[in-house]
């Protein structure tokens, strides 16, 4: 699966547990898309400022930077790119703060993978219109 | 119930039917509640669901809260009459909380035998061991015989010489990316010396002679051993594979067992695998080292096998390679003779290259191995015969079979040529990224026979030919690495689950008992997928890919090459405790509730516990429905009218008779509640409610009256066969003639709280024709997917997890065979008789009982 620039789609995972980042990296590794994972924000952050992601999976509880600041730094630094948190303690008031945000999506862990596969691959598309040498399956 | 607590004091007070009943169904529910909590953490083992560690702490104060919860709805009902549940409540969570935090593997015996080696101890016996003694359970792979020195061991070795605090630290440093190389290397060094010059704990050197003295020497002459690393986590990672230390040809008396042992412990600590847990594992640990202790083979040949070739794993060929001796020079490299072969029967030979053997390696008279030269005859014979190649690869084909993926196997012939199995790992294949990002192009190219339908119940991928599975008797065929797809799913399956390559079923939960068996034998399966049975015919090729839910025409070689490249995370130190903490609250120790020897001592776990206070708010509430003092007063119980004489008393809880029902002589037309109508619509089945007189003999009379228990259950109800019903349970006790009968029902919407529970006990007869019908019974519930338990006379069957469709076909079908093996114990005369009556139920002949 490759963005409009011709390069694969590019996921960024930030989850202090490294299981999930392990986890996901092998499955949307399948479907194509290129992904890096970090257990810590800072890090995780500076490699955004290397190249651009066009899909970000984050925790929200997590030592040092937690996701909510994650988020709130992605929107700044590229509008573009998608934020999906993903979070235990999945409680009403942390979603209604995460979506006014901005954040894409909000899963609650434990989740069926294919849940989110589809918010990814609905990120995706919801990219702005323009050519693509593939589209989401 | 003889064995129950017997309750002394003042008789319970008689509250109103309606207060006790709405508590009955508060402990239902609760309980409920926490099964179903155990019911979810077991469907996160298949891998189709993303969970941390938190979800797994948080389940389980969860559970441990709802186990509670359901002891104080239990002591509500029965006027406080089990406060010794909650010590043993306490009890339990203490041994789950230590499950929960690893210390496990610090408790238990010093050593185990391979053979003795259950899922339970794999926390002590590291993962290459159990993994050993896992796949020396199948019939066709010898695995030599040995013990582990469990992880226990290791941690008693550890604190007997005073090297907690240095460990704990190490590890800490290990999981700190930015920790000081010279500190870390420093310590490493500290700890590999003092481990290798350590003492033995108290207790290790006596258990190791026993465990000696108890190998008998086979053949001739004293015996070696083979002493070999089992680290947790090793084989989570492929490359673990040749970084800790083995040991072989160690003289098998204890003070030399005592000394390799210390060496491979040590490995944990020597410098290629914490260089290698740095980079590749930070935060995996503490690992504790188990290490097993094996007869040596004295090998007359040796040497590896992959199932796959690591180049073309998704092909049809799979490699051997050996030489004389110990298979040392082949794991190093040295000249050795390989051999390609087929990958299925009768493993044809495809091609062979001999090598020019000069030497081997064989146990030196000191200890250790040394090299020998080969006579020049055989330097450049091959070292296998084509039936020896054969026998080795239906051997690899069955591993892989059991691992899931690619194996990399060592193997060794000994001097009389029986094949042992020495290692099995996942076999180490590196993708090319191109490749793995060329995939999904690469699958567009096969043809979908079903995408993105059906449930995963344990995710993977398997590929091979179709075996359709329409009764029971089909499983007997099934061969090595097929696809087994099949109308429903069943738990008889589990008898071939370890050779299937995948199960795909049109109709199924991923919370059935089929889907925990298919989670314990890894084995990837779909449910749920629509009209599967049209799409494919019988030995048609294909490939189940139960990660994206996507069944493919043909053998996708493609992914075939992405599970050998992928890394097993179901080994993961996660889904390790997950599996270890849903084994430690699911297993069932309670079997038979209706034995006399349930006692609350047998509670090992939260599902006994579960299990033990559903029996006593069932006995409760039989109780207060043999009082009819209480039920008559509440005007609760109304006879039902049937065109069947079997005399039945309904208390409606909730729903379960239409409002507008007469206050007594209820017609069936007025039974509104689901599984209870099922049962009376099967009774009333034309034909299944014979009312022919059975000639009972004196004798039977006779006996009948003598077993009679006194106070038992049995003599409760005369006169009377009471159904407590609501709209979706049924809880119906009932005698007919001498015999009890239990039928315990839950049918709603989500399959998955419906189950049903029937018991069956006693007779008029003799214990021989009694036992005939309780294998009767039992074989007709097997038939339809019971999970049965029989002793002498007792019949318990277990079914549950189905849509309420197949519910009420099933209770249907059971109130049909209450009709019809009402009397039909008189008739058993032989053990030919039950097939023959069996049959007949099942085929619908119910007139059969009715014919001399």
């Amino acid at each position: 699966m490759t963005s409009e620039k011709s390069r694969p789609f590019r996921l960024l995972v930030v989850d202090d547990e490294p299981i999930v980042g392990r986890r996901l990296q092998q499955v949307f590794s399948k479907l194509g898309l290129e992904v890096a994972v970090f257990t810590r924000g800072g890090p995780a952050l500076a490699a955004m400022a290397e190249r651009p992601f066009d899909v970000v999976v984050t925790d929200l509880k997590m030592e040092g930077m937690d996701g909510m600041e994650v988020l709130a730094q992605v929107r700044r630094r590229s509008p573009r790119t998608k934020v999906i948190i993903i979070t235990g303690y999945a409680e009403q008031e942390t979603a209604r703060a995460a979506f006014s945000q901005g954040a894409f999506a909000f899963i609650a862990k434990p989740f069926r993978l294919d849940e989110l596969k589809r918010a990814v691959l609905r990120a995706l598309e919801d990219e702005p219109a323009g050519p693509r040498n593939g589209a989401p399956p | 119930m003889a064995g129950r607590p017997q309750h002394s004091g003042p008789a319970p007070a008689c509250h109103p039917v309606r207060l006790v009943l709405e508590r009955f169904r508060r402990v239902l529910a609760h309980n409920n509640h926490a099964l179903e909590l155990i019911a979810d953490m077991g469907e996160k083992l298949g891998g189709d669901f993303l969970f941390d560690q938190r979800y797994i702490l948080d389940s389980l104060a969860r559970l441990t809260a709802a186990v509670r919860t359901s002891i104080e709805a239990l002591n509500e009902l029965d006027d406080q009459r089990h406060q010794e549940l909650f010590p043993v409540c306490d009890r339990l969570t203490a041994q789950l909380r230590a499950v929960a935090a690893g210390r496990e593997e610090r408790e238990g015996p010093l050593l185990l035998p391979l053979a003795a080696i259950r899922p339970r101890h794999w926390g002590l016996v590291g993962g290459k061991f159990a993994h050993l003694a896992e796949i020396c359970r199948d019939e066709l792979v010898r695995v030599p015989e040995g013990f582990v020195v469990t992880t226990r061991a290791y941690h008693d070795l550890v604190e007997a010489n005073g090297l907690r605090e240095a460990i704990d630290r190490f590890e800490g440093l290990l999981s700190r990316a930015d920790a000081e190389a010279a500190e870390v290397e420093e310590l490493r060094g500290r700890l590999e010396t003092a481990l290798r010059q350590a003492s033995p704990p108290p207790g290790l050197l006596a258990a190791l002679a026993e465990q000696l003295a108890a190998m008998p020497a086979a053949g001739q002459g004293p015996f070696a051993l083979a002493v070999r690393s089992s680290a947790e986590g090793e084989d989570l990672e492929l490359s673990f594979a040749g970084l800790y230390r083995s040991l072989l040809n160690v003289p098998a008396e204890t003070e030399s067992l005592f000394q390799a042992y210390r060496e491979v412990v040590a490995s944990l600590f020597s410098p290629p695998p914490v260089q290698y847990r740095r980079r590749l594992l930070p935060g995996e640990g503490p690992f504790a080292m188990a290490v097993g202790c094996q007869r040596l083979i004295e090998a007359a040949a040796s040497g590896v096998a992959y199932s796959a070739d690591p180049l073309a794993p998704g092909g049809s060929a799979l490699i051997v390679s050996g030489s004389w001796g110990l298979g040392e020079a082949v794991v190093a490299g040295g000249p050795a003779d390989s051999f390609r072969l087929e990958k299925t029967p009768p493993f044809r030979l495809l091609a062979s290259q001999t090598g020019d053997k000069r030497a081997g390696r064989y146990p030196a008279p000191a200890g250790g191995l040394e090299e020998r030269p080969i006579p020049p005859a055989d330097r450049n014979r091959p070292c296998l015969t084509p039936d020896q190649l054969a026998a080795i690869a239906a051997r690899v084909v069955r591993l892989e079979n059991l691992a899931r993926r690619p194996v990399d196997v060592e193997w060794a012939i000994d001097t009389r040529g029986g094949i042992s199995i020495l290692q099995a790992r996942p076999l180490l294949v590196r993708e090319p990224e191109a490749d793995a990002r060329a995939l999904p192009a690469a699958l567009d190219a096969y043809e979908q026979l079903s995408s993105g339908q059906g449930k995963v119940v344990q995710q993977g991928i398997g590929a091979g030919p179709v075996f359709l599975v329409s009764s029971q008797g089909d499983l007997q065929h099934f061969p090595d690495g097929a696809v087994l797809v099949s109308r429903r799913d069943s738990p008889s399956f589990a008898r071939v689950m370890h050779r299937a390559a995948a199960i795909v079923t049109e109709i199924g939960t991923p919370v059935s008992h089929m889907a925990t068996l298919c989670r314990e034998a890894r084995v990837p399966c779909l449910v749920d997928v629509p009209s599967i049975l049209d799409k494919v015919r019988p030995g048609m090729e294909i490939t189940v890919d139960a990660e994206d839910r996507r069944i493919y025409r043909g053998r996708v070689a493609e992914l075939a090459t992405y599970r050998a490249a992928s890394l097993n995370l179901e080994a993961s130190r996660e889904f390790r405790l997950l599996r270890r903490v849903v084994k430690t609250v699911s297993r069932l120790h309670l079997l038979d509730p209706l034995l006399r020897e349930l006692t609350l001592e047998d509670c090992q776990s939260y599902h006994d516990l579960l299990r033990y206070i559903h029996e006593m708010a069932v006995s409760k509430l039989v109780e207060v429905g043999r009082d009819e003092r209480c039920l008559l007063r509440d005007h609760l119980v109304r006879r039902l009218d049937l065109p069947i004489p079997a005399g039945i008393l309904v208390i409606d809880i909730d729903g379960g008779l239409a409002p507008e029902a007469p206050p007594d002589q209820v017609p069936f037309a007025a039974v509104t509640s689901v599984p209870f109508r099922a049962i009376l619509q099967g009774m009333l089945f034309p034909g299944a409610w014979h009312r022919e007189t059975m000639p009972v003999g004196f004798m039977d009379l006779v006996s009948s009256m003598v077993n009679m228990p006194p106070n038992g259950l049995v003599g409760q109800y005369t006169g009377h066969n009471i159904a407590v019903i609501s709209r979706d349970y049924v809880n119906l006790c009932f005698r007919f003639g001498y015999h009890f009968n239990i039928i315990d029902a839950h049918c709603h919407e989500v399959a998955r709280d419906n189950h049903i529970y029937f018991r069956f006990l006693g007779g008029a007869t003799d214990l021989t024709k009694k036992s005939r019908r309780a294998k009767l019974i039992a074989l007709i519930l097997e038939a339809l997917d019971f999970k049965v338990r029989v002793k002498g006379d007792l019949v318990i069957g277990r079914a549950g997890n189905m849509v309420r469709s197949e519910m009420e076909r099933t209770l249907d079908l059971l109130g049909r065979l209450v009709g019809f093996t009402r009397q039909l114990d008189v008739r058993l005369e032989s053990d030919a008789s039950i097939d023959h009556y069996a049959r007949a139920f099942l085929l619908g002949n119910y007139d059969v009982v009715s014919k001399p």
